[in-house]
């Protein structure tokens, strides 16, 4: 009872972190992504497209596109309109206008496995597939497995006007074709050299160089072990040589229809195609997203 | 500031509505639906079924199956495990197994505006065609669990074909409730013989359920403080949609979610599905990406 008055007390002066029960409001943006998934990237991105004359670093990345689980109630309120908000959350009614960064999930798993290291929450000799399976039970995060953060906002918002639906691949065959679609989605002037000073400035190199002289300063990366970098490979693929086969037969196995659905080839096509059918799911997005009850 | 402290001492007592926040154990089963979509009845069928010994009413429904949406955080932690628990939210991680009823929207709106009528939403002559225009763009009381085919959406996307997800179609439900009934048995792992379903499915019969309504609604706190002469139980029937809405209505509604109805098989009257996904494709981001 004394804490949950401790707790009352700062929710009544706003001092707690909002996440997932965020006031919202209708005009604001939300850059959505499951973890993982180039987040970050696209948050530098689009806060030097939509912030030229603040060049965006770790020391106010979260000012320029605040974090509700990083900053307090009260801060998120203050914040000049419209916000540009970091979100991992899977779907919300409440967010009308999402740009949603979806990443082939075989490289998500591999860098979540890689980031809990860093955050010390396994040790190094953790084996894989074991971390895959408990990726692929939803337990490594906060917000749903992949799949269902990826699928719950697909089936409610994909082809409406309300979100923007980015892949993380295309994104790094050719940001600034990307980031253009970012320009038109909220309405600013796609001006060619704009969005290719945005693009530089949020290159991997430079967020390496940035993370290494700020990683202290970000609440994603301090007290976190800083022998393990937060912005990593910044490729796509890298499963191919990084998650053994079996990891990646599991992560097929449970979301191979919705990975095709993305244009994510599979490597054991005729495994998931197997567990299609065991689980009554189909080719084609309809039915597989929303498949009726077997009758 | 009077209104904070308020909200400070409800929330240290856990009188808050446990509502999204409630604490979910590993071991809760839960009973969604959106609203107006047979919730109710899969309660008391699934409490008649569960526990023969006791009648289930409304006067201990709220223990035996009790609703997150109208008990408090301190009720719910109360609860010894495993819970059974009625919800209306759109999909929650959190929620290890889940039994979902979905009905027909075109039914789930007729029955709403009554519903809404009763709970004084809404003015009595508010026009059927502004209100499904609400209904269908989530700007009414239901708009925190998200529009039907949000609710509906985002369970069947994230956990369908689940070995912890059963989907039910109220429609079913009324066409062979005791057939239906034995999925829903055989997932919660009760063996359940024809006796014993038959029971269930008596002793939760609409017009049971009206009459406990006429006698306890007054104590049940759904009904409680609403207008009495509109009941809670409402029809209890698949397809009243027919003679109640006008055909705007219809077609707004299946222009909207044409594409999920028509996966579930209800069958579109104003369209077609592929027009529908010709309709969304126009806005269509992935395929069309400008490669």
């Amino acid at each position: 009872m004394m804490q949950r008055l401790i707790r009352g007390m700062q929710r009544a002066l706003g001092l707690h972190h909002p996440g997932r029960n965020l006031e919202v409001w209708p005009d604001d943006v939300f850059i959505l992504s499951f973890p993982k998934s180039g987040n970050t990237w696209t948050r530098f991105l689009i806060a030097n497209l939509v912030y030229p004359e603040t060049p965006a670093d770790f020391s106010n990345i979260n000012r320029l596109t605040p974090d509700p689980e990083a900053l307090s109630k009260r801060e998120m309120a203050k914040m000049p309109r419209p916000r540009i908000i970091k979100s991992h959350q899977y779907f919300d009614p409440r967010y009308k206008r999402v740009i949603y960064v979806v990443r082939d999930p075989r490289d998500v798993a591999l860098s979540q496995f890689h980031f809990h290291r860093k955050r010390g929450l396994i040790e190094d000799g953790y084996p894989p597939e074991k971390f895959v399976a408990r990726f692929v039970a939803g337990e490594t995060s906060p917000y749903g497995s992949w799949g269902e953060n990826v699928a719950s906002w697909l089936a409610t918002r994909e082809n409406r006007p309300g979100l923007l639906l980015l892949r993380y691949e295309d994104m790094l065959e050719d940001a600034a074709r990307e980031l253009k679609k970012v320009a038109s989605f909220l309405e600013i002037p796609p001006d060619a050299e704009r969005i290719a000073n945005a693009v530089r400035r949020s290159s991997a190199d430079e967020m390496r160089t940035l993370e290494k002289s700020q990683a202290h300063l970000w609440s994603s990366t301090k007290s976190t072990r800083q022998d393990v970098p937060f912005v990593r490979s910044a490729q796509a693929g890298g499963w191919r040589t990084g998650l053994p086969e079996g990891a990646v037969a599991q992560l097929e196995a449970a979301w191979g229809h919705l990975m095709i659905h993305l244009g994510y080839e599979l490597l054991f096509p005729a495994r998931a195609v197997a567990v299609t059918k065991t689980t009554n799911f189909d080719s084609g997005f309809a039915e597989t997203m929303l498949n009726g009850p077997s009758r | 500031m009077i209104y904070g402290i308020r909200r400070v001492l409800k929330y240290a007592l856990g009188r808050d509505i446990a509502g999204r926040t409630l604490a979910v154990r590993p071991d809760d089963t839960f009973i969604v639906s959106y609203p107006r979509s047979g919730n109710t009845w899969t309660r008391f069928l699934v409490a008649n079924l569960l526990f023969p010994g006791e009648p289930v009413s409304f006067a201990n429904i709220e223990r035996l199956i009790p609703d997150a949406e109208a008990q408090s955080s301190r009720y719910m932690k109360r609860l010894p495990g495993p819970r059974l628990i009625k919800s209306h939210q759109y999909f929650d991680h959190r929620y290890p197994k889940v039994l979902y009823i979905v009905r027909d929207p075109r039914d789930v709106a007729a029955s709403y505006y009554n519903f809404s009528r009763k709970y004084r939403h809404i003015e009595d002559n508010c026009p059927l065609e502004r209100y499904i225009g609400d209904f269908v763009h989530g700007r009414l009381s239901s708009a925190p669990w998200g529009t039907w085919a949000e609710n509906v959406g985002t369970w069947m996307a994230a956990r369908n074909g689940r070995p912890t997800f059963l989907l039910v179609r109220y429609e079913d439900l009324i066409a062979d409730t005791a057939a239906e009934l034995e999925k829903v048995a055989r997932f919660f792992g009760v063996d359940a013989s024809p006796g014993r379903l038959r029971q269930a499915v008596e002793n939760s019969s609409a017009d049971q359920l009206r009459e406990l309504e006429k006698k306890e609604g007054g104590e049940w706190v759904t009904t409680k403080n609403k207008r009495s002469d509109i009941p809670f139980i409402g029809s209890a029937v698949a397809g009243k949609w027919k003679s109640v809405l006008p055909e705007a209505a219809v077609l707004e509604i299946e222009s909207a979610w044409g594409h999920i109805m028509a996966q579930l098989g209800y069958q579109l009257v104003t369209r077609t599905p592929e027009s529908v996904e010709t309709q969304l494709a126009d806005s269509a981001v992935i395929g069309k990406q400008g490669k």
